[in-house]
Parts: structure tokens; C-alpha cells; sequence
């Protein structure tokens, strides 16, 4: 096969050299080469920040005192990293946003667990299943994927503490599993309503099992949309604030909560190498899965739009 | 008949997802709106006087704080519109220009990645009046310019919209640049044989078509201006004074420090009529104009 490709391949090219004129080289024209110049500065602009960080948090606060923000570091020294990792204080709690990184890390597994487990097997139910109200209850997702945390926030409060979880690690997952829920089942179903109707009447002659189809068959079958939703909920999960923040009891307070306590609300004179230096580290995770698995990323963002 | 699994499986399967909609959205929210009409202070008091039933919501329109924050959430919004527009603009010129479409994608969507608490800080860091960008400014002889927004209350909500439209630009520009690749590749050469100029051909074809795109672009930013709040958090956490305090600032503010659920709860849910509000006519387009479209496909 791959031979006859070859020698396609090969025809072809002899039969571009037979041709008579010499192909023109492909010239840029000015406007070509304005847009690449605009789009250049703008990327220019959009590396800013990320760039101020880097350079501050490898600076002493000597040269920071200096006040030229933009100047490279006069040498490469990593302290402010280490003093940031181990030293720096939230509040009167000098442990370093370590402490915030180990309990994003406990945050992370339950509720990726909890939200993808339910919205998945919810989706499952309402895209392959006749199931009573089915539209209905998915125009009832569509609305709540709209609805600000804000008007449900107190409620839940007083859900988890009446669960017995509110302010551990579990109360985190439970709070994420929820307001995750509704646009990763759209999501999950809009999937699985792309199965085709003959594999699912297979299925449904073979075994007829909810459970076993779910675990033989379709699970097996949604690999590329776990990698999609897995990472829109690592990031998302990662950089959530506002629900560590109200959930998040002492000891359970994910990183960036952390981050925000070192940096706002410190005491005596602001180290910004330390603070951007803990900014950095929190930032990393999720970059380092954004421009390693991009594709996947840009995909799942576009498709939890709504999810802010 | 006997009793089969396999029927009932499916409904027990939901029975999760439909419990926590039940409870966690439409018992949430029902009892949030019913805690509004109360005189609920730190705790819930369930009794309404439905003769003052309304007195949470006149006290958040009378309080000066809370209709600043309103002004915030517009000014926010009217702002973030640039996002949008820079968003198409940078995705028609990648559309137009192949090269390096990978490299800028990459470099447009990062900040996408990063928690807004880390962007909030980096930008609140540029805007440092004494060591940040404007002491740059002033050092290659630009005496004038300021870049201490943040630290008066007449600009500071322009710093927040200069951060919030750093942020969510590359978002708008996926959105469109898969909205520009869905369009016929017919109509660029047709325009071209026509000799119709560039900005016409944008601004009077290219635009009308993606008015769909548009449509879901400025839906999804309403949503997240009403949302806002990390962003708020960390460049000011709402100062100077209370000038940059938006409806969630608010809401979050009445519940922790002035521990008032009646008043946090009357402000969570002006904050969902503020989202029904934009949300329906919005929705209510789309579906028209989705329509319309399939009649003339038809």
C-alpha cells in the first residue's frame, strides 16, 4: 500500500518538473507582512505579565528597589523560589504555600473523581437510555450551567456542614462535583449521542445490562472526551479560588487561596520576588498540562464555555 | 411482570444528578430567594413579614456601596467588550495569515490557564506606582504618563478591565477563529474577483455571517462580568475605599464581614435577575436567528 503511494507520490513530482515554467516563489507581500508584525506585538503584549513574573521572582530586592521592572535578573539565584515554597507566611503561618500545594493536590483527586463519575454516567443515562423526561430534565442543566455560585453558596454551606464535611477535603469535592455537574453532563451527553445506534442495539441484544454496556462498551469508547474533560477540570479545580475559599477550612485551603493570603493580606514590608515567586509556582501545574496537551485544553474550554 | 433491571437501571442511574439539581440548584435557590424576604441577620430567621417583605432590597438600593457596584458590573461590561473585538481581530488576522498560526494560538490562550488570582497579582504588581510600570515609564523619559491606575478611584476600574481583557481575549479569539473557518472558502475567492475592498469585506460580509458567533461571545462575557470576582480580589480587592466593589464582591462581603444573610441573600439574587435578564433576550436571538436560518436552508 504504502509503496504505491510512494510511486503516486513520485509520478507526480516528475510530472511538476516536466511543467515549463519555473513556479514563481511565493513573495510576501506588505500586508503580509503587517499583519505578522501586529500579531507579533500582541504577542508581545500577552507575554508581558508572564515575563515580569519570571524575571521579578529570580531578582533580589535590591535590584528590585532599583525599580526598573523590566530588567533581567543581575544573576540567576533561586531563593526567593525556596523562601516562597518553605518560608513565606499566610496570615501568622509561616509554612511556605507548600502547604497550599499539598492540599490542592488532596482537593484534586476526590473531586475529579466526584464530577466526572456523576456528570458521566449521568450523560450516559439521558444520550443511549429512554429515559422519562430526558429533554426536560437537560433544559433544567442548561439553566443551571448559568446560574452565579453566589445565590447557592450560603445553601451549600449548610448542606456540606449538614453532611458532616464542611471545611475538609470532601466538602471541597462535593462543592466542585456540583456546580461542575450540569455542563459536564451536556457535554458527556452531546458525546455519547454521537455513538451510533447500531453499536448501542448490539449492546442491547448482548448483555441489555445499564452497567455492563457502560463499562464494556462505552467507557472504552471515551478516551479522547475523558482527556478533554479531565483537563478542563484539573485547571479548573487547580485555579478555583472562590469555593476553597468558602469551603476550605484551616488546613484544606488550596493553593491559590494560599497565594492570595501570602500576597494581600501580608504583614510588615512586601517581598515581591517571594510573591511572585509564589504566583509562579501556583501558575505552574496548569501550564505545563496547557502547553504540553494544548489541543486538548483549547477544546475542553471551548466546549465548558459556559462553565466562566 | 416481573421486575427488570435493565428498565430500571437508567432512572436509579439519574437519580444522583436529579437529586443534587432538586436540592443543590432548585432548593438552593428557592430557599436563598426566601431567606431575602426575611429579617435574617447572622442566622436564618424563616418567618416573613409580608407586609415589609421587600425591606432587604430597599436597603440594597439605598446603600451607595451596592450601587456602585451595579455601576462597576456596567463599566466592566461596556470595558470587557474589547476583548471580543480584539479577539476577532487577532483571529481574522491569524485566519488571513497561516504562518505561525500554532505559535500565536499558543501565546494568545495561555492566559487562559493561569488562575486569575496569579493574573490579578501579576497585574497588580505592573501597576506597583512606585517600582512597577509607570517608574519604567518615567526612567526613558515619559514624565507624564501614568500607570498607577489602581490607585485612584476614578481609574482604578480601568485597571481591572485592562487585566480582564488580557485574560479573556485569546478565548474570544478561538471562539471566532472557528467561527471565521466555518465560512465558505467560496466567498474569499468571490469577494476577491469582485474586487471588493478589505474592510468591506469584513465589515459588510465577513461580520454578518458570524453574527451567531457574536451572539454566543457576548452572551458568555455578561455571564462572566456578573460573575467577576477573583480578578476584583486580587488587583484590589475591591479598594480604594469601595470603588471597585462589584454585585459578587458585595454579595460574598454581606455574608463574611458584615454577616448578614437576609442582605447577602437579596443581593445573590438581584445578581441571578441580572443574569436571567441578559440571558433570556440573548437566547431568545439565537434561537430566532437559528431558525430563521434553517427556513432559508429549507
Amino acid at each position: 500500500m504504502s509503496s504505491i503511494a510512494e510511486a503516486s507520490l513520485r509520478h507526480s513530482r516528475s510530472v511538476d518538473e516536466t511543467v515549463a515554467f519555473p513556479r514563481k516563489k511565493k513573495r510576501i507581500s506588505g500586508r503580509q507582512i503587517a499583519i505578522l508584525i501586529f500579531l507579533t506585538i500582541c504577542a508581545l503584549f500577552f507575554c508581558v505579565p508572564l515575563y515580569v513574573i519570571v524575571v521579578t521572582s529570580l531578582k533580589s530586592m535590591d535590584q528590585i528597589r532599583q525599580g526598573d521592572i523590566f530588567s533581567l535578573p543581575w544573576s540567576l539565584n533561586f531563593d526567593a523560589w525556596v523562601t516562597a515554597w518553605d518560608k513565606s507566611c499566610s496570615g501568622t503561618v509561616c509554612q511556605g504555600i507548600k502547604v497550599g500545594f499539598v492540599n490542592s493536590l488532596e482537593i484534586l483527586f476526590p473531586s475529579l473523581v466526584l464530577s466526572i463519575g456523576l456528570s458521566c454516567v449521568t450523560g450516559y443515562a439521558l444520550a443511549l437510555w429512554n429515559v422519562r423526561w430526558a429533554n426536560s430534565f437537560l433544559f433544567v442543566l442548561f439553566l443551571c450551567a448559568f446560574v452565579p455560585f453566589q445565590i447557592i453558596m450560603v445553601p451549600l454551606i449548610m448542606i456540606t456542614g449538614f453532611m458532616h464535611v464542611y471545611g475538609t477535603i470532601w466538602g471541597i469535592a462535593v462543592v466542585h462535583a456540583v456546580l461542575a455537574m450540569p455542563i459536564l453532563t451536556l457535554i458527556f451527553r452531546n458525546y455519547y449521542k454521537g455513538i451510533p445506534q447500531e453499536i448501542m442495539s448490539a449492546a442491547m441484544m448482548d448483555s441489555g445490562s445499564f452497567w455492563r454496556i457502560f463499562g464494556e462498551i462505552i467507557l472504552p469508547m471515551s478516551g479522547n472526551i475523558m482527556i478533554v474533560v479531565l483537563i478542563l477540570q484539573i485547571t479548573s479545580i487547580w485555579n478555583d479560588f472562590l469555593i476553597g475559599l468558602t469551603y476550605g477550612g484551616i488546613g484544606t485551603q488550596p493553593m491559590t487561596v494560599i497565594l492570595a493570603n501570602v500576597v494581600i493580606t501580608a504583614l510588615g514590608e512586601a517581598n515581591y520576588n517571594v510573591d511572585m515567586a509564589s504566583a509562579l509556582l501556583t501558575a505552574f501545574p496548569p501550564l505545563i498540562i496547557y502547553f504540553v496537551l494544548g489541543r486538548f485544553f483549547v477544546q475542553g474550554i471551548t466546549a465548558g464555555a459556559i462553565k466562566g | 411482570m416481573a421486575f427488570r433491571w435493565s428498565r430500571w437501571s437508567p432512572q436509579f442511574a439519574l437519580a444522583p444528578a436529579g437529586g443534587v439539581t432538586l436540592v443543590a440548584f432548585a432548593g438552593s435557590i428557592g430557599w436563598t430567594i426566601w431567606m431575602s424576604l426575611t429579617r435574617s441577620r447572622r442566622f436564618a430567621d424563616y418567618g416573613i413579614n409580608w407586609d415589609e417583605w421587600s425591606r432587604q432590597y430597599v436597603r440594597l438600593l439605598k446603600d451607595d456601596i451596592f450601587i456602585t457596584a451595579l455601576k462597576n458590573m456596567v463599566v466592566l461590561g461596556v470595558g470587557s467588550l474589547l476583548a471580543i473585538v480584539f479577539g476577532f481581530i487577532l483571529a481574522a488576522m491569524i485566519d488571513r495569515e497561516k504562518r505561525g498560526e500554532g505559535v500565536f494560538r499558543t501565546v494568545f490562550l495561555y492566559p487562559l490557564a493561569v488562575s486569575l488570582i496569579v493574573t490579578g497579582l501579576a497585574w497588580r504588581w505592573l501597576f506597583n506606582p512606585t517600582l512597577g510600570v509607570e517608574n519604567f515609564l518615567h526612567q526613558i523619559g515619559l514624565p507624564w504618563a501614568r500607570f498607577d491606575w489602581l490607585n485612584y478611584p476614578e481609574t482604578a476600574m480601568y485597571g481591572i478591565i485592562l487585566g480582564t481583557v488580557w485574560q479573556g481575549s485569546g478565548f474570544y479569539m478561538a471562539l471566532m477563529l472557528s467561527g471565521l473557518k466555518s465560512i465558505n472558502s467560496e466567498i474569499w475567492s468571490a469577494a476577491r474577483l469582485d474586487g471588493v475592498s478589505f474592510w468591506r469585506l469584513y465589515l459588510e460580509i465577513i461580520i454578518p455571517m458570524m453574527r451567531f458567533t457574536f451572539l454566543t461571545c457576548a452572551i458568555l462575557l455578561s455571564l462572566g462580568v456578573v460573575k467577576a470576582y477573583d480578578m476584583v480580589y486580587a488587583m484590589t480587592n475591591g479598594g480604594p475605599g469601595q470603588s471597585t466593589w462589584v454585585p459578587a464582591y458585595y454579595t460574598i462581603d454581606a455574608y463574611w464581614q458584615k454577616q448578614n444573610l437576609g442582605l447577602a441573600s437579596a443581593a445573590a439574587v438581584v445578581m441571578l435577575a441580572i443574569t436571567v435578564a441578559i440571558f433570556l433576550p440573548l437566547v431568545l436571538i439565537t434561537a430566532w436567528q437559528q431558525r430563521r436560518q434553517e427556513a432559508r436552508a429549507q
